[in-house]
């Protein structure tokens, strides 16, 4: 090992280390994650080892490999700041000839949990395949060649994109990965559940083609050597090496333009600026602090990433429940509610939402009344999304389970709640705010996390109270025979709920306006 | 060096026995200031002195555990709704609603105030010019740059017309042309008979701009008047500074005795 390699596997140790140190609830948490992925490997060796002989090992092997591959090329994006030492801009003051740094952050970059399960998985498929001694050769510079593939991908697609990574696009974007991630395991829960139908043999054309793309390509050589075909073998094996160095050198390229080029934070104060005109729109939105303060929440939904990536979970999730259950036809119209519980979340924390700007409102309520209005302007712009969507979850609903008679009776249901959820959100945003940091995926700061629960669950136990009598009311109506009546249940539900939602903001308003700097000091952490 | 002097009326701000503590650190031990109005006011003090957490009491963003704080004679405490619409503040380390550009953070925080929506924008638009934003006024206040985020800070600050400005740190990390742009700003305001209170620890700067001066260090005053006053015998107010706080006469010649030596 030279000494470059050497200082930089050291590196990659001592921050791991140093990341380890000070936070208890950290190590607790890398331990933890360190025994599952070790157990999850190990089954997962132990597994493919056992598939030895079966006709359907070379398939499995093949794509479980691709996937980790799309994995390991994805993670950089999604997780930059999850290791420093992806980060080339820091090594950038240092004599260091672009050679001799490629290899050592490529030998650092092998250690780590990811390498460590990459590594397992593919002496798991491996030893699933290789009959034979040209076989065991091959699974040899197969494995090395794999995982090497795999961490130096990762490194070049992170290299390609420091600069989207480190501007701050690149970190708004990050924030909304974890919508991805949800999305994609609804695409695998889909898949599995094909296949659990179909069976693996559906899988087979596609290891075929997989078997000749790098990295699993490697794992696709032992398989053909193991069936004599040395030709097919060496040539994929050979594609995979290419790949390798295809992908080393392009990191390398990208290290050297990066690190003797201007960083990101000076290109963007260069850029020129834009002299396009924010777009006002007609003002539909009422004048003075109410009209102000709706503005001002709308484009925050759409222009802040955390707020963003918060309402886009709560209306997909708010669709998905109801409409899915009634497609799988074990659906009931009730799920439409679900609708409004979700996004009724969104008036909880209010002030949380802010981050520590929420000084700018403090400076200007000195009043009940002043707190009043900013609540009350939050929870309007709130309505101008909930109040059509939730209708519309509901309409959609009741059209997929035909059962349009219940319609009035489960809309007026969704009102009440969504009114007791803005009544409770209200007031939780006044007695318990807590902090959103606006960096990384955490919703909560650190020591915040009693908080954010009692808020948000208490929060919606709550909810679930005050709407207790209309659902009582539903129910006396169903089992007294009285069906006929329900359509009360729309006018009651919906004047409950706007009652509720008063009532709350009325509640919620003088104790915003005495705790203003007891808010701001808890919603500044992080 | 504590008697003010009266004739102004009442004081911009005076506070008695202001007390705070974060957990068994005490921040602020037992302050009390009193501010003459229509006076371009320095707080200066070393990192950690208290400045910071004296500014938050004062303007109401933090609630002190002792004391009184009153601003142009009324308790900020018990008289919100009269003090809030006569000061403007420009905190140190509390974000703004970056997602808005800078053109809509003003008219976001005019109409906050309370003030009519073509008079807000009016304002805006003269403020943005003054400080050289317009360029800018359409980009997100995320991506401004220090010196710019101060700027439009200082605007919105300043847009609902303030009896009494409170600025902590307003030139920290601001490149020489922004500087340049707040002060002529700041100086157009206090002649019009506005107070300016304003935190820092650059001497240089405090020495040509104020003409009021409290030093502030472990989180008392320990000297407050006329900068003539504070600078006393002192050759500037650097030197009297480091006196006052206790830092004067730190030798280090005989440690690092190879630096600058033989390489």
């Amino acid at each position: 090992m030279t000494t470059t390699t050497a200082t930089l596997v050291r590196l990659k140790l001592s921050l791991l280390r140093n990341g380890l140190r000070g936070s208890k609830g950290r190590r607790a948490a890398y331990v933890t994650t360190l025994i599952v992925v070790l157990l999850v490997a190990a089954l997962q060796l132990l597994g493919l080892i056992a598939l030895r002989g079966n006709a359907h090992a070379a398939t499995l092997s093949v794509i479980l490999t691709a996937v980790l591959a799309l994995g390991w090329a994805v993670m950089p994006l999604f997780f930059p700041s999850g290791d420093e030492t992806l980060d080339p801009t820091r090594l950038v003051m240092l004599p260091l000839r672009p050679q001799p740094l490629v290899r050592g952050l490529l030998v650092a970059s092998l250690v780590g949990i990811g390498p460590l399960f990459t590594l397992c998985l593919a002496v798991g498929a491996v030893i699933s395949l290789a009959h034979g001694a040209a076989a065991c050769v091959t699974a040899v510079l197969a494995v090395a060649l794999a995982l090497l593939t795999c961490v130096a991908l990762a490194r070049a697609v992170a290299a390609a994109n420091i600069r989207l990574l480190t501007s701050r696009k690149g970190r708004d974007l990050a924030v909304l990965s974890g919508l991805v991630i949800a999305i994609g395991a609804q695409v695998v829960n889909f898949g599995a559940r094909t296949l659990g139908s179909s069976g693996f043999g559906a899988l087979d054309p596609a290891g075929d083609v997989l078997s000749w793309i790098p990295p699993a390509s490697a794992i696709g050589a032992v398989d053909a050597v193991s069936h004599g075909a040395y030709a097919a073998g060496t040539a994929r094996l050979a594609l995979c090496a290419a790949a390798l160095a295809a992908l080393l050198h392009t990191w390398q390229r990208t290290l050297t333009r990066l690190m003797t080029s201007p960083d990101g934070s000076t290109l963007q104060a260069a850029e020129p600026t834009r002299t396009k005109r924010t777009s006002r729109g007609p003002r539909l939105l009422p004048a003075g602090r109410t009209g102000t303060v709706m503005e001002r929440s709308l484009r925050y939904v759409w222009r802040d990433p955390k707020t963003k990536a918060a309402w886009v979970t709560s209306l997909a999730i708010g669709l998905i429940v109801p409409v899915f259950n009634a497609l799988q036809g074990t659906g009931s119209i009730y799920f439409a509610c679900f609708a409004a519980g979700m996004l009724g979340i969104q008036m909880y924390n209010q002030f949380g939402q802010d981050t520590s700007a929420f000084w700018m409102v403090a400076m200007t309520i000195s009043s009940p009344r002043d707190a009043y209005v900013e609540l009350r302007g939050r929870a309007l712009a709130l309505l101008t999304i909930t109040l059509p969507y939730a209708t519309l979850v509901t309409v959609v609903t009741t059209a997929m389970l035909g059962d349009w008679r219940a319609l009035p009776e489960v809309l007026g249901l969704s009102f009440a709640l969504l009114g007791a959820m803005l009544a409770t959100g209200a007031w939780s945003s006044a007695r318990f705010p807590y902090s959103i940091p606006q960096e990384g995926y955490k919703n909560v700061a650190p020591g915040q996390a009693g908080l954010a629960w009692i808020s948000i669950f208490g929060g919606m136990v709550a909810a679930a109270l005050l709407c207790a009598p209309v659902i009582a009311f539903t129910i006396w109506l169903h089992v007294s025979d009285e069906s006929s009546a329900t359509w009360l249940l729309l006018p009651l539900g919906t004047t409950y709920g706007a009652a509720l939602t008063l009532a709350g903001l009325r509640l919620a308003a003088p104790r915003t306006a005495t705790r203003l700097p007891e808010i701001l000091t808890a919603v500044s952490k992080g | 060096m504590t008697e003010v002097e009266t004739g102004a009326g009442t004081p911009a701000v005076r506070v008695q026995d202001l007390w705070k503590a974060f957990g068994p650190s005490v921040a602020v031990a037992g302050i009390d200031l009193t501010l003459p109005a229509g006076k371009f006011i320095g707080l200066v003090g070393p990192n950690g002195a208290g400045k910071t957490t004296t500014l938050s009491m004062v303007t109401g963003l933090l609630r002190p555990d002792r004391g009184t704080v009153e601003v142009v004679g009324r308790d900020v405490w018990r008289d919100p709704v009269e003090v809030k619409s006569r000061i403007g503040v420009l905190p140190e380390g509390l974000r703004l609603f970056e997602r808005l550009s800078g053109r809509e953070l003003l008219a976001y925080t005019g109409r906050l105030r309370g003030l009519p929506g073509d008079e807000v924008d009016k304002r805006a638009a003269q403020l943005l010019d003054v400080l050289d934003l317009a360029g800018a006024q359409h980009k997100l206040v995320v991506d401004y740059s220090t010196g710019m985020r101060k700027k439009i800070g200082l605007a919105a600050a300043l847009l609902h017309n303030p009896e009494v400005l409170f600025l902590d740190e307003p030139f920290e990390g601001v490149d020489p042309v922004s500087a340049q742009t707040i002060r002529g700003v700041l100086e157009r305001y206090t002649r019009s008979g506005a107070t300016v209170v304003f935190s820092s620890h650059v001497m240089e700067l405090v020495e040509s701009l104020c003409d009021w001066v409290a030093v502030i260090a472990a989180g008392r005053i320990r000297a407050q008047g006329t900068l003539a006053d504070v600078r006393g015998d002192a050759p500037s107010l650097q030197q009297a500074f480091l006196e006052l706080v206790g830092a004067n006469g730190r030798d280090m010649a005989s440690d690092l005795d190879w630096l600058g030596g033989a390489r």
